[in-house]
């Protein structure tokens, strides 16, 4: 197992060429930084590569959000997350490929590329952060900051076998993120170990002028000694059940008393993100008009048919549609239906989950029903995916942390657990991940790359 | 008389002076080099979010204080969707729900009356670029994209045109005594759009027009005006009024449509998750409670009473906020009232104005005449140290040379001699003397030569004399 010093590297351009080689069969980035260069400051992260979702803000490099619409803008400013984290000496590897504006669950939405799942290269890496996990589980980068609305960091990591972090809400400064849901989504981490994960957290979080809805971070009991699973037919697939049971046993094993509960507000958490979620993008995607960056339609012949066919060539059919649906859901006289009912149901599951932290201290479950699947596969259509995110949009619409852990291999595919917590638990949930590895010790990709 | 009521609401626009934008650290300067004040934040770019600037926060409560608004306890940020080149994220920021002020009014005079309108509510805003038309081509300038704009909403509640422009000159005033805009409709730092519908009496509001495009208070009035006259012609022969909102046409001096109902914005109002409800704390509201001024009607009232001022004085020095200071701390310096404002408003004023020194450079490092001058100045003339036209030429040295009134009169050695009468009395001798013709023609009965021996007199004394003592002493040397 590599520990995060062994990435260590003085000569980076040379370490950048490896990658680069190891990353042809992957597709997990977008953009190198062949600037590149070791750092001179003392500390856990220096030199130590790093890759970032490429919708998170890296000064003089692309932000391409996976999307047409931003293939040639380049960021003139660093996120505070990447801030924070060249600060401590960490060099920026190169930006990782996702699903356009973050908004799918394989990496197949990207309009620039296709990312394959390092542990088997037919299958998806998951999304959106996919190109980030695909980066750690391949050994390219002990890390890479990804972004998380409704699963996009978890879901990722359980396919690509890595540990995947979406912290509190507020915790980690979202500005430099580029947003999709403003309300939902935060910056989180994507790493091969819990002690990376602790490391680079510790790094990033904390109050930022520059995002009024950033927080600081006052840590929670980290104790834990009951965790609830959830009871009941979940629909998961045979190795994904499995992989729960192992899990679940393991906690027993190590003293832990595992309670079962339900969740039912569940099955309306779907809906009601999707309200949300679409409801914000719709205006936080209104900016690209091609009037001051991004792409602009070459046959336009006055204002709004500028902003019509710049859009249209510019964003993909996923992006479209939540666009389309976002904008029919804010429509005055309807807000009642759809937004604000929406909030309420939040508001719902957040209550939910109150009442299950005053029995347990954690909440363990599946991070998808199934393990990753096959590029284009036609079993599991884009209403259907987005169905299957029930288990992760929870933790968003509750503002809660949660990460995904590597538990099992099942049939050669690594399969994830979240570990969920109430506000400022992180700490809390390493731990309890680093109990589960203890005895179920997270199995390196088959290729994973040796560090030099 | 028409036969139609007239319900009139403005919606107003003012620029807040603060020093950089509302969610970044631009700063927020007029008429500099287009596109220079700008930032990621505020154009918009991918990733950025809006830092709310609480000096802005501030000065908008200390606006609703003043207005008499129901302060918001929990002020709330929405997003105002529409596509449009001068907005650089196609959204607004602005308040719909929750805004900062609600309920509020205003007292202002029009024609005799002190007439009260209500406001339905006050809320903060950020202002969009601007946009230049050229030939065929366009250009955004994005210097005023973010900068801070307090929206006062009217309720629909003027029944005259005049009403209007008579509450947007004091409404003007107001907000400019209060410090928080400097109130320039031209350069577009205020800014108003007016609706106005007709309807029969006793049938409530009519179907409203809005116009939009009015850079003064007096066209806001003509616009109206022309409105009230298509909207009862319309009326009149049995038409109805369609909701829309029309533009005024400055040239021509008349309203032309714009868009109807139909091709109205859905703004698709919702909560702005990138920024926390405001809730203002007791701190807060304390600094906002300090900041609250008499209002200039008030004041001018006050003055009025107090120092018997006549309406046209108290008008004149209730002006700006920094004349009246100016005229009460003169006062205060043992001045009285009305020869102080005599003086503002006549030899003060044309100095000012010969100087291009603006009224409300009183009381500014930018103006030589401190209070303390003037006052001192009023000292040496009511103590006869000076007579008036020596005051008028002290006066105008003090603005020349920054110097105190009493040191200009020593070393012009403009004592007046008054003191002295002896030696006057010997100086006027001596004149008489030398024009004995002049001193037979006053003896005759003709008292037109008596200008020419004061003239002499005040020669040879550089001056200072004082000429009522000169013509005294004529009498009483010529008559004896």
């Amino acid at each position: 197992m590599k520990k995060i010093k062994d990435y260590q590297s003085k000569d980076v351009q040379s370490y950048l060429s490896q990658v680069k080689d190891n990353d042809k069969d992957i597709g997990a980035f977008l953009e190198f930084n062949d600037s590149a260069e070791a750092s001179d400051i003392e500390g856990t992260l220096s030199s130590v590569p790093f890759g970032v979702k490429d919708n998170i803000a890296v000064e003089g490099m692309h932000l391409t959000c996976g999307s047409k619409m931003l293939e040639n803008f380049v960021s003139p400013y660093d996120a505070t997350a990447v801030k924070k984290l060249k600060e401590a000496g960490a060099i920026c590897l190169g930006k990782t490929n996702l699903d356009e504006f973050g908004m799918g669950s394989s990496t197949d939405n990207s309009a620039l590329g296709v990312t394959n799942n390092p542990w088997d290269t037919s299958r998806v890496c998951g999304g959106s952060s996919g190109g980030s996990a695909a980066a750690v589980a391949a050994g390219m980068v002990p890390f890479a900051l990804g972004t998380d609305t409704g699963g996009s960091i978890r879901q990722p990591a359980s396919f690509c076998g890595v540990y995947g972090l979406k912290p509190t809400y507020g915790v980690v400064s979202r500005f430099g993120l580029v947003a999709y849901a403003s309300s939902l989504e935060v910056c989180g981490i994507l790493a091969d170990s819990v002690d990376t994960t602790r490391t680079v957290f510790e790094t990033i979080k904390g109050k930022d002028v520059n995002d009024q809805t950033s927080i600081d971070h006052i840590p929670a009991s980290p104790e834990a000694k009951t965790i609830a699973v959830l009871s009941g037919d979940l629909g998961l697939s045979p190795e994904v059940e499995a992989a729960y049971k192992k899990a679940a046993e393991a906690y027993k094993e190590k003293g832990f008393s595992i309670i079962e509960t339900t969740l039912p507000m569940l099955d309306y958490g779907i809906a009601a993100y999707y309200t949300i979620a679409m409801g914000e993008a719709s205006a936080n995607l209104a900016r690209y008009n091609g009037v001051r960056y991004g792409h602009r339609s070459k046959d336009a012949s006055n204002f709004e048919d500028l902003v019509q066919k710049s859009r249209d060539e510019g964003f993909g059919d996923e992006v479209k549609l939540r666009i389309l649906l976002g904008t029919y859901v804010l429509r005055s006289g309807f807000q009642d239906q759809y937004y604000t009912r929406a909030q309420k149901i939040r508001t719902a599951v957040r209550n939910e989950f109150d009442s299950v932290f005053e029995k347990a201290d954690l909440i363990m479950l599946p991070a998808f029903p199934t393990q990753a699947f096959v590029h284009g596969d036609s079993s599991l259509d884009q209403f259907q995916q987005k169905l299957a995110d029930k288990f992760t949009v929870a933790a968003n619409l509750a503002g809660v942390p949660s990460m995904s852990v590597p538990v099992s291999v099942e049939n050669g595919l690594p399969v994830g657990m979240q570990l969920m917590g109430p506000v400022f638990s992180e700490e809390r949930i390493f731990r309890a991940a680093e109990v589960l590895a203890e005895v179920l010790p997270p199995a390196a990709c088959p290729g994973k790359m040796e560090v030099c | 008389m028409s036969k139609y009521d007239t319900f009139i609401g403005l919606e107003i626009h003012i620029q807040l002076l603060t020093e950089t934008k509302i969610f970044c650290n631009c700063k927020s300067n007029f008429g500099d080099e287009p596109n220079s004040n700008v930032c990621p934040v505020c154009l918009g770019y991918p990733g950025v979010l809006p830092a709310l600037n609480e000096e802005a926060v501030k000065l908008s409560y200390i606006v609703c204080r003043a207005m008499n608004c129901d302060l918001a306890k929990e002020g709330v940020f929405e997003r105002k969707n529409y596509f449009y080149p001068d907005l650089t994220k196609n959204y607004q920021i602005s308040q719909f729900e929750k805004p900062f002020g609600r309920n509020g009014y205003f007292e202002y005079e029009s024609g005799d009356e002190i007439k009260k309108i209500r406001f339905h509510e006050i809320h903060l805003e950020e202002d969009a670029g601007k946009m230049i038309h050229e030939g065929d081509r366009s250009y955004c300038d994005y210097n005023r994209a973010g900068t801070c704009l307090l929206e006062i909403v009217t309720e629909p509640e003027f029944k005259e045109p005049q009403e209007a422009e008579d509450f947007l000159q004091a409404f003007r005033r107001a907000v400019r005594h209060l410090g928080v805009c400097d109130g320039n409709m031209d350069e577009g730092s205020m800014r108003c759009d007016a609706n106005i519908s007709l309807n029969l009496p006793g049938k409530g509001l009519g179907t409203k027009a809005e116009v939009k495009n009015v850079n003064s208070s007096r066209f806001v009035k003509k616009a109206l005006q022309y409105e009230r006259k298509r909207q009862e012609k319309i009326l009149k022969s049995g038409g109805t009024v369609i909701q829309e909102t029309r533009l005024w046409d400055e040239q021509r001096s008349v309203t032309e449509s714009m868009r109807t109902k139909e091709q109205a914005h859905d703004y698709r109002y919702f909560p702005e998750p990138d920024l926390p409800p405001f809730r203002p704390d007791e701190a807060f509201l304390q600094i906002v409670e300090e900041a609250q001024i008499e209002l200039p009607l008030a004041r001018k009232q006050r003055f009025m009473e107090q120092y018997k001022l006549t309406e046209v004085q108290a008008e004149w020095v209730c002006e700006e906020k920094q004349s009246a200071d100016f005229f009460e701390k003169v006062v205060s310096l043992g001045a009285d009232a009305v020869t102080t404002a005599k003086w503002l408003m006549g030899n003060i004023a044309k100095e000012l104005n010969a100087r291009n020194i603006a009224k409300t450079d009183l009381g500014t490092d930018s103006c030589q005449l401190t209070e303390k001058r003037l006052a001192e100045l009023f000292d040496l003339l009511s103590n006869n140290k000076i007579h008036a036209k020596i005051a008028v030429q002290t006066l105008q040295i003090i603005f020349d040379e920054d110097k105190n009134p009493t040191n200009i009169v020593k070393e012009n050695g403009w004592e007046q001699s008054a003191e002295d009468e002896g030696e006057l009395e010997n100086i006027v001798k001596q004149i008489l003397a030398d024009n004995p013709k002049v001193v037979e023609q006053i003896k005759g009965g003709d008292q037109k030569p008596r200008g020419f021996i004061v003239g002499k007199v005040m020669a040879a004394t550089k001056g200072t004399a004082n000429p009522q003592s000169v013509q005294a002493l004529i009498t009483k040397l010529i008559e004896g």
